[in-house]
């Protein structure tokens, strides 16, 4: 028999790790201590942990939270389905939360705290930026003045109690049961310093933070508010959310909005 | 030919450890007895936070190697341009001793085995590495260091030694060699092959590097799996690669089941003892 060509012998290994039909075992010299059905196993068997280990990893409270088994029968069928593509491990893993929507449609409590755990992680080594001081507020032209938020800001609406689930894990309590949240509800994500934080927040704030995320001035912010709430009130919103903000260092800078 | 050769790798920067993000504090907190550092070059190939920080205030105090696992260098779906471009750049703020990767391939057709996979050892294999080397090193404007990976199984299609082609690809590519001392210990009772034999074909100019690590036996199979403390028939072949290959910086790399960092310390002043005492035997005989 012909030797494979180097393409073809790759691609009949990758097969092999992949669980499809092979003829990657022709190409294995038999005999030594351990048979060729052993010694292509170790490979498959490594290949399979080593990508489950990394969603224990990435998933810390997901896999807390569903425990050994749940946790590795959903990262292996995961596996399964998505044979990584990128050069970096870190990405494999993105697509874990809607494999887990999917997998416990009755539980959306767990693909949302997957997500939690996937975006904590993705705010880890997000790009870097200098949170604005306060005092860099007194020069603001607020005719014009709107803001660029930290490059690790990201949000996405919650459904669940997923972050108080998320909390109680991280405090090694119990967690609490999971359960639908009254309200409409957005997770909201960020890095400061070198800490990812997390919190939630109402229909509100989402909406103030949307409207400025979109080039929004915060002179628009406050007479939008100022005309729901009244002027007094609006103002007190308005600035209330700012303090808290730039307090959470979610502002990285002024910059002109587009109205 | 020898004055020429005789400068190939650089001189030792002594004995290092993997840097594990386990232990940035005792990096940072206080000097160790560590000479440098290697870092894996993919877990610092990301936009900012913590890890790049980390590394600014560790490339402060340590000079570092960079290693990476992902280059893929006999992969026949050619390198990854982008992947090249990234290392360029990491290089540039780490100003690395060197920068290292696996002689092997990771992945074909798009997708990633995240696992360093073995080459047959074939004329088509080492064409195809050669000239894979040759565009990264004219990419990254220096030598790099291919390590020898462990493996379970030969292929049919290999046609020379492992050792012959780890020196073929070395000398036809020019590049160095980041010498695994485990993985050729693991490999040789894998493969049944004597370990020494190994050491004694390699180029010894091209040795820059050399790896101590800790390995499973699992009776019929050894798995490279750098969880345990450096074995004793690894020592034995680390005292031998001394003795052949003279002053060659060596160091510890543990993945898993990381002790505390006194401990590993305390394992890498047995390889500065054992470097000590062959250099010493060597004066003394010459």
């Amino acid at each position: 028999m012909n030797a494979p060509t180097l393409a073809a012998l790759q691609t009949a290994f990758h097969d092999h790790l992949l669980d499809r039909a092979s003829t990657i075992a022709d190409a294995v010299v038999e005999g030594g201590r351990a048979d060729t059905a052993h010694r292509l196993h170790i490979y498959h068997h490594a290949y399979r942990a080593r990508l489950q280990d990394n969603l224990r990893d990435a998933f810390e409270k997901t896999w807390a939270y569903l425990g050994d088994d749940a946790f590795d029968a959903a990262a292996l069928a995961f596996v399964e389905a998505h044979p990584p593509t990128h050069r970096n491990l870190r990405w494999h893993g993105a697509e874990f939360p809607q494999a887990l929507a999917a997998r416990f449609p009755d539980d959306p409590d767990i693909a949302e705290l997957a997500g939690i755990d996937w975006q904590l992680r993705r705010a880890f080594d997000g790009p870097n930026a200098d949170p604005l001081a306060p005092e860099a507020l007194g020069a603001a032209d607020w005719e014009r003045a709107g803001f660029r938020f930290v490059p690790t800001l990201f949000l996405a609406p919650l459904h669940t109690n997923s972050a108080a689930i998320w909390h109680a894990l991280d405090q090694d309590q119990p967690p609490p049961a999971a359960a639908p949240l009254p309200a409409a509800t957005w997770l909201l994500i960020w890095r400061k310093a070198w800490q990812p934080h997390f919190r939630s927040i109402d229909a509100e704030e989402y909406a103030a933070l949307a409207q400025l995320l979109a080039g929004g001035t915060f002179a628009r912010l406050c007479a939008a508010l100022g005309a729901r709430l009244g002027d007094e009130a609006g103002a007190a919103q308005a600035g209330a959310w700012l303090g808290r903000w730039l307090q959470d260092g979610l502002i990285a800078d002024l910059a002109p909005g587009a109205g | 030919m020898t004055r020429a050769t005789a400068s190939i790798r650089k001189p030792s920067p002594g004995f290092g450890l993997g840097l594990r993000p386990v232990h940035y504090p005792d990096f940072l907190d206080a000097p160790q007895r560590v000479d440098w550092l290697e870092i894996i070059s993919d877990n610092y190939l990301v936009p900012g936070g913590k890890p790049l920080a980390m590394l600014d205030a560790v490339l402060e105090r340590y000079p570092v190697a960079m290693h990476g696992v992902s280059l893929s260098i006999g992969s026949t779906d050619g390198l990854d341009r982008q992947y090249l471009a990234d290392l360029k750049q990491l290089a540039r703020c780490a100003q690395p001793l060197w920068i290292s990767d696996h002689l092997c391939w990771t992945g074909v057709a798009g997708r990633n085995a995240h696992d360093l996979l073995p080459l047959p050892y074939s004329e088509e294999a080492l064409r195809l590495v050669v000239r894979h080397v040759g565009e990264v090193q004219d990419t990254l404007g220096q030598r790099i260091l291919l390590e020898n990976v462990s493996s379970y199984l030969e292929y049919r299609s290999s046609d020379m030694s492992e050792w012959a082609f780890l020196r073929r690809v070395a000398e036809e590519a020019d590049c160095l060699l980041l010498l695994d001392v485990n993985n050729i210990y693991v490999s040789s009772i894998n493969h049944g092959y004597d370990a020494q034999e190994f050491l004694r074909h390699l180029p010894r100019e091209r040795v820059q590097q050399i790896h101590l690590a800790g390995h499973s036996d699992h009776g019929d199979y050894i798995v490279d799996t750098h969880d345990h403390p450096v074995a004793e028939p690894v020592w034995a072949l680390y005292r031998e690669a001394c003795l052949l290959f003279g002053e060659v910086a060596a160091m510890i790399e543990r993945d898993d089941h990381i002790p505390d960092l006194a401990e590993l310390v305390m394992e890498l002043d047995r390889a500065r003892a054992i470097a000590a005492e062959v250099l010493q035997s060597c004066e003394a005989a010459a």
